[in-house]
């Protein structure tokens, strides 16, 4: 049972984490985005603008990056398992 | 306003403090005497210096616990620092299992054996470096757990908090990710929803004061021209 919690417990948290860690990642990458158009075009329209973004933002969908975010799963998993083994190992 | 901000600080400062120096993995240079095991009763607040070892130990009113008893060379500066001389240290040997604190210790029998394996005298010491977490307080009957122990050359090894020292760099690491993202979702989220909200109050208050104004053209139509308060258009 109390692995089980730990497990249920932990993956909500690492949920939270994670959704954090993209919305940021992907917030900052938009930032970047906006930032880069409007330093290229001074007064660009609007519509060219969020095309660029949309644009670079579909790139940074299928950049390596979002995938990397998913080792929150995995570090913390492997740290665990790393823990338990050296404590109780002779 | 300003002390009832900065006691908030120092209480909360206090309380993660005590918190972390109580789970926290620390290091005592030890030479074994002796291990047993007591009969604890665990029915009140006291409850909480001991360990869950598993769900049924929840329901327990009071179990067997064993016991590692040392002399320890005494240090200060959360242990940094050595000092002369020893002092009794008695700890007590609990699994933690799945549950707070996450130490993951399930190996209590093998750990009172490698403790009772290297039993010394002081003639003839075995030092030994024991990881522990948790407090020593006799008047709570609190004592520390001990996590594991290993056996060392000389009474002054060198020891370095592996551990500690990725926790604080990874405390460091988790502060500044959330400022940041903290920073970000305002900068991106609130600020622009404000400015908004700002836009649209003025808009409103033009609004109402070039209603008004049409109201105050038409009541003047009304008045003899020399009483007019605003010019004809």
């Amino acid at each position: 049972m109390g692995f089980i919690r730990l497990v249920v417990f932990g993956f909500i948290g690492l949920t939270v984490i994670y959704f954090s860690v993209s919305l940021y990642s992907r917030s900052v990458r938009k930032e970047r985005l906006e930032n880069e158009f409007d330093a290229e075009n001074p007064g660009g329209d609007r519509a060219a603008r969020s095309a660029y973004v949309a644009e670079g933002m579909q790139a940074y969908d299928k950049s390596i990056r979002p995938k990397l975010i998913g080792l929150v799963y995995v570090v913390p998993t492997v740290v665990i398992g790393t823990i338990v083994y050296m404590i109780n190992a002779n | 306003m300003r002390r009832v901000r900065m006691g908030f600080r120092v209480l909360l400062f206090v309380i993660v403090g005590s918190l972390m120096h109580y789970a926290l993995p620390q290091h005592d240079v030890v030479r074994v005497l002796n291990t047993y095991e007591e009969r604890q009763d665990l029915n009140d607040w006291t409850r909480i210096f001991w360990a869950r070892p598993d769900d049924q130990s929840a329901d327990l009113i009071n179990r067997d616990v064993q016991f590692i008893q040392t002399v320890k060379k005494r240090t200060w500066l959360l242990g940094f620092i050595q000092r002369e001389g020893t002092e009794v240290m008695v700890y007590r040997n609990e699994d933690t299992g799945w549950s707070w604190p996450f130490y993951f210790k399930f190996d209590t029998a093998n750990l009172k054996t490698e403790a009772d394996d290297i039993i010394s005298t002081e003639a003839d010491p075995q030092w030994a470096v024991i990881t522990h977490y948790g407090w020593r307080n006799p008047y709570l009957s609190a004592f520390p757990n001990a996590i594991s122990i290993r056996p060392v050359d000389s009474p002054n090894p060198t020891i370095i908090p592996w551990f500690n020292i990725f926790f604080f760099i990874f405390l460091i690491a988790a502060i500044l990710f959330l400022r940041a993202a903290w920073r970000q979702f305002r900068e991106r989220s609130v600020d622009p929803l404000l400015d908004a909200a700002g836009d649209q109050y003025d808009e409103v208050q033009a609004g109402v004061a070039e209603r008004r104004g049409r109201i105050t053209r038409w009541l003047d139509t009304w008045r003899a021209k020399d009483k007019r308060k605003s010019p004809p258009d």
